[in-house]
């Protein structure tokens, strides 16, 4: 065996530069790159989100509360060796010597926050430094609050019994969500100032929180503790809020999951063809070797040399460019992934030479028992031919081992289900098609031409390798089509996320009394026409189903639900479940997102209780809504019927799109200086560069997966090359000129491109389906102008490869191809 | 025809070597009741029928007859390529047919030369490296300056670099030879070698390699339908059918 290793070692230039082991090898370098760059680039993009998760919540773990919260989780949190800080927050007004602001106050303990950044600044633009909460009797407060009440450096302000000196500006601070999301801007007091405020009562509407931080052990620990918490109290942690992080990446990386697979199946496939080739022409050197007295170990000796540096280079090469992939791709990202991303771990390195050793392992190793075992006899007999029908286990094995490895890759035991039916469905459906077509051609008498008569004699006298090479081509063309089909339809989906009208503000607050002459002004200045939404500050108190039992849900029990109610059905919303009220209706009916009634556990029917211009009222739930939030309109959990909204006090919410050009907010302001507005400018601008980032990184994965096709299809043409080339010579010999010969291969090609073509397009609309409404929550409606142009291009690529790849051998004197075979 | 550059020096010491290894008259190879039987669609197929023959050391034999007479199987199984259905072959003192493959392997690599009909070189490789198999196999540290000195032998001492797709018929089977004989084997089976050659090319090789065996002391077991390629040999066997006429 030793020697034999050193023989292929010795051997290795010589065949790794012949061409059999360099498509091995490409397939290789491919399935590497592709697997380690999305491996690379989970591993950054996961750390990027979990700092961003924690970001937003501003520590690792949270506990939140409407109600006080016992000290003792803080005691347990510090004993188990976690930072910890505390924040309390509720809505109040700020009073100063001019005005008064309903602003979110939230008090805060040292060290607040243990995640994410608090920024503070001085009114000159200086950085502050602090500790997490001002000293006592100071505040910190927003722009918003300083601009509406005209306060300066030490000016004094009131909030309840307690007066307080500003002392510096919020610039940005990491818990945003954390509290009465957005309609309120922030002041920031220190937490032992609460109680003399005297503001927080019984019946105040208060978010109190707990904040710890630590090491994922600690926190594992501490978080077992507390299975016993009660229920008003919510544990968030991290990992929970990850989805924030938006949409778009996260279908991205399903994207690259889905191409990563693929690329590693057609790789597969590739490699298993390089390899037949290679076993092929290896037959008369291993039997050879065998005539000169070489051991069966040494064969494998040698074998197995050549293949572990096969996987050694590949390996180290597809690992050189997955890197550099990554690193583009993460660049291209750059302005939806935070900051400093620590460098990526050593996995991606393990998972590339576990993947190349894989798939040299499925697609060589039954290879190598054959070649091992070669008797030497078959040098006398010139049979050097491995005979596909008699190693079908070759494929067995292959597919198999393919099918344990990619399930432990991917721990995704629905994807690898479909793509398993998949596979065995389309192989199935291809190969009947070669058998009926080999069969079919049997019967046909093209009297009239030469060509098509040869071309299907080639087709019928190949029999399994034709049938193999239309499975392969199908194979491979269906996995393109796929993915070009997803990839496109993610991206217009992401594209139509925003349209050119999306409303970049919102304006709340509006009375009644103001809705005219703010028409008036913005049509005047603008040229809009505005919808006005009613806007219902309630409270959702408890939840009944129709059986008389209390619903238990925390998630809304203690938040404070803007309701709206509503005659149509919003333009973005839509029903999933139960029935839209009609005009008639006079009953008091809710409709609910239907996310929310979810994780509410609600059904229709159900009764919830709100409390709403100082009186409570119920309401039946009689639908579930899908609502499009990304479409920037004012949007609510709950709506209410408009029987029941009208009799209850409200003010109303608009968005509107002013042009980027048209600087018009600061002379509205001041025109209707009681009106809210927030500018949503920044943040569809972010949602755009998301877009654009993820969809250029889509662009990447899938072009390595089209590489990895097309060397599936040139693998698959040239794996009887050799046998054309001969046959080819023949034909020539025996008087068949060019024309004749360019024509029968092209017949040839032009019949086996058509059907796989044809079979993998069919499947492809079946299986893209599935990948739509299983993994990507999406409609499918088959794109035609992509399933024709992959179709075409598809029958193009395979019949013109496959005319070059016996384009020498038609212009090569017959007898110097025969003599060099 | 053998090169110029094959010189007097090692002519003699070969010639002495192999003196010592293989005693005249004494029997290289001795088949004993050798029948081959293969399963074809038709039923059970005897390829080789009883044959027994000897083969002194020293003494080129050939086989001769008609296609499908079952010669090169005669070969196979002589060489220890091929085992047989019935009876004992013993090559070198050694009974092979009771050996296992790897046994015989050993055997091959030690004390056997091949030379066949399509060459088979290596295309991929150059001269010098086909050559080079056979000591590499074995684990010759001087496999290079063998396989040249073998080159220089069979008059393609300047092609050494020249990959076998760059070299004529003729030169491809010199190749083999020098390749068969790079390991001073004690015996050289010769599948038709001059089968696939024009009559020119043809006569050269014959004549190459009766030279080697003359000079080395080789034993030539050689297969051909070829009656004046036959005749050279001190002994032919003619087979028909399988059998040995």
């Amino acid at each position: 065996m030793i020697d034999g290793l050193r023989y292929g070692l010795k051997k290795f230039w010589s065949e790794a530069f012949s061409g059999d082991l360099l498509i091995l090898s490409i397939s290789i370098i491919l399935a590497v790159t592709s697997i380690s760059s999305v491996s690379f680039l989970g591993d950054r993009l996961q750390t990027s989100m979990k700092l961003q998760a924690s970001s937003i919540l501003g520590a690792d773990l949270v506990l939140r509360s409407a109600s006080n919260i016992d000290s003792k989780y803080l005691d347990l949190g510090t004993a188990n060796n976690l930072n910890t800080a505390e924040t309390i927050t509720f809505l109040s007004m700020i009073i100063s010597d001019e005005d008064n602001l309903l602003t979110s106050i939230k008090t805060t303990s040292d060290a607040y926050p243990l995640r994410g950044e608090l920024k503070i600044i001085d009114f000159d633009g200086s950085h502050i430094k602090h500790n997490g909460s001002p000293p006592s009797g100071y505040l910190w407060i927003e722009n918003k609050v300083s601009e509406a009440l005209q306060l300066k450096k030490m000016d004094e302000v009131t909030i309840g019994n307690k007066v307080f000196k500003i002392d510096g500006i919020i610039k940005d601070y990491p818990d945003r969500n954390s509290s009465f999301v957005g309609f309120y801007p922030i002041a920031i007091a220190n937490i032992i100032d609460l109680e003399d405020m005297g503001v927080v009562q019984t019946g105040s509407r208060v978010v109190y929180r707990y904040l710890f931080s630590g090491s994922k052990k600690n926190l594992n620990l501490f978080n077992e503790q507390l299975e016993e918490i009660p229920s008003d109290i919510r544990i968030q942690q991290a990992e929970d809020v990850g989805n924030n992080l938006g949409e778009a990446l996260n279908e991205s990386v399903t994207f690259f999951n889905l191409a990563s697979l693929f690329t590693i199946i057609i790789s597969v496939i590739s490699a298993m063809m390089a390899v037949k080739r290679y076993a092929d022409r290896n037959l008369l050197h291993v039997s050879l070797m065998k005539v000169f007295g070489a051991s069966h170990f040494f064969v494998l000796g040698h074998q197995i040399m050549q293949l572990l540096l096969v996987i050694i280079f590949g390996t180290l090469a597809g690992l050189v460019f997955g890197y550099a992939l990554q690193h583009l791709i993460i660049t291209t990202l750059q302005d939806i992934l935070s900051g400093n991303l620590p460098p990526p771990s050593f996995k991606p390195i393990m998972l590339g030479f576990l993947t190349s050793t894989f798939i040299v392992f499925a697609a060589a190793f039954p290879y190598v028992k054959i070649l091992s075992n070669t008797e030497p006899i078959i040098v006398l007999r010139n049979d050097f031919k491995i005979n596909l029908k008699n190693n079908l286990f070759i494929y067995l094995v292959a597919f198999t081992t393919m099918f344990i490895f990619l399930g432990l890759l991917f721990q995704d035991l629905k994807l690898m289900f479909y793509i398993l039916v998949a596979l065995i469905v389309v192989t199935t459906a291809l190969y009947i098609v070669g058998r009926l077509l080999i069969y079919l051609l049997g019967f046909i008498n093209f009297i009239n031409s030469k060509g098509w008569k040869i071309g299907a004699r080639n087709i019928i006298q190949r029999g399994n390798e034709s049938i193999l090479q239309i499975i392969i081509f199908g194979l491979s063309l269906l996995f393109l089509i796929v993915l070009t089909e997803t990839r496109t339809d993610l991206i217009d989906s992401w594209s139509d996320t925003l349209e050119e009208d999306t409303p970049n503000y919102f304006l709340f607050n509006i009375q009644e009394y103001d809705l005219d002459n703010i028409s008036e002004y913005l049509q005047r200045e603008a040229a809009l026409n505005l919808e006005f939404t009613p806007l219902i500050r309630g409270r959702l108190l408890s939840a009944k189903r129709s059986n008389s039992n209390q619903l238990s849900s925390e998630n809304f029990m203690e938040r404070e639900a803007n309701l709206t109610w509503s005659e149509p059905l919003p333009k973005s919303n839509s029903i999933s479940k139960g029935k839209w009220w009609s005009k008639q209706d006079t009953k008091p009916e809710v409709s609910v997102d239907r996310e929310v009634a979810e994780s509410m556990n609600l059904n229709i029917g159900d009764e919830l209780l709100f409390s709403a211009g100082g009186s409570n009222f119920s309401a039946t739930v009689t639908s579930f809504r899908e609502i499009e939030w990304e479409s920037f309109s004012p949007n609510f959990f709950f709506i209410l019927s408009p029987s029941l909204g009208k009799t209850l006090p409200n003010s109303y919410i608009t968005s509107i799109k002013i042009p980027s050009d048209m600087n018009i907010m600061n002379k509205f302001t001041q025109q209707f200086p009681t009106i809210s507005s927030v500018d949503l400018g920044a943040i569809i601008l972010q949602i755009r560069n998301t877009i654009s980032s993820a969809s250029l990184a889509v662009q990447y994965i899938f072009l390595l997966t089209l590489i990895a096709g097309i060397l599936a299809l040139v693998a698959s043409i040239f794996s009887n090359r050799d046998q054309r080339e001969k046959e080819t010579a023949i034909m020539h010999a025996i008087g068949a000129n060019r024309f004749l010969i360019f024509q029968s291969a092209a017949i040839e090609f032009l019949i086996l491109g058509f059907l796989s073509g044809i079979t993998a397009v069919i499947f492809a609309i079946i299986l893209s389906s599935i990948i739509f409404s299983q993994f990507l929550d999406f409609t499918y409606s088959p794109n035609l102008l992509i399933l024709c142009l992959s179709f075409l291009l598809g029958v193009v690529f395979i019949f013109f490869s496959g005319i070059l790849s016996i384009r020498k051998t038609i212009y090569t004197p017959a007898v110097i191809t025969l003599r060099d075979k | 025809m053998l090169s110029e550059e094959f010189t007097a020096e090692v002519t003699k010491s070969k010639i002495a070597e192999n003196a010592i290894k293989n005693p005249l008259k004494d029997l290289i190879l001795e088949v004993k009741n050798i029948t081959k039987e293969v399963n074809s669609p038709e039923g059970l197929l005897t390829i080789v029928n009883n044959i027994n023959l000897s083969v002194e050391s020293g003494k080129p034999i050939s086989l001769v007859g008609p296609s499908g007479s079952g010669k090169t199987t005669l070969l196979a199984i002589m060489a220890g390529l091929d085992l047989p259905t019935k009876g004992s072959v013993s090559l070198l003192g050694s009974v092979i047919t009771d050996m296992d493959e790897n046994q015989r392997a050993q055997i091959r690599a030690m004390d056997v030369g091949f030379v066949f009909q399509s060459f088979h070189l290596m295309p991929r490789l150059s001269a010098l490296d086909n050559v080079m198999m056979p000591l590499e196999i074995a684990g010759d540290p001087d496999a290079s300056e063998k396989a040249r000195n073998a080159l220089v032998q069979v008059g393609l001492g300047s092609r050494a670099k020249n990959f076998a797709t760059q070299l004529s018929g003729g030169e491809k089977q010199r190749v083999a030879i020098a390749r068969a004989i790079v390991n001073q084997p004690k015996i050289l089976f010769a599948d038709e070698p001059t089968g696939n050659l024009d009559t020119k090319s043809s006569s050269a090789i014959t004549d190459l390699l009766f030279s080697i065996n003359e000079l080395i002391k080789t034993t030539l077991v050689l297969v051909t339908h070829d009656l004046s390629l036959a005749k050279k040999c001190d002994e032919i066997y003619e087979l028909s059918d399988g059998s040995i006429l």
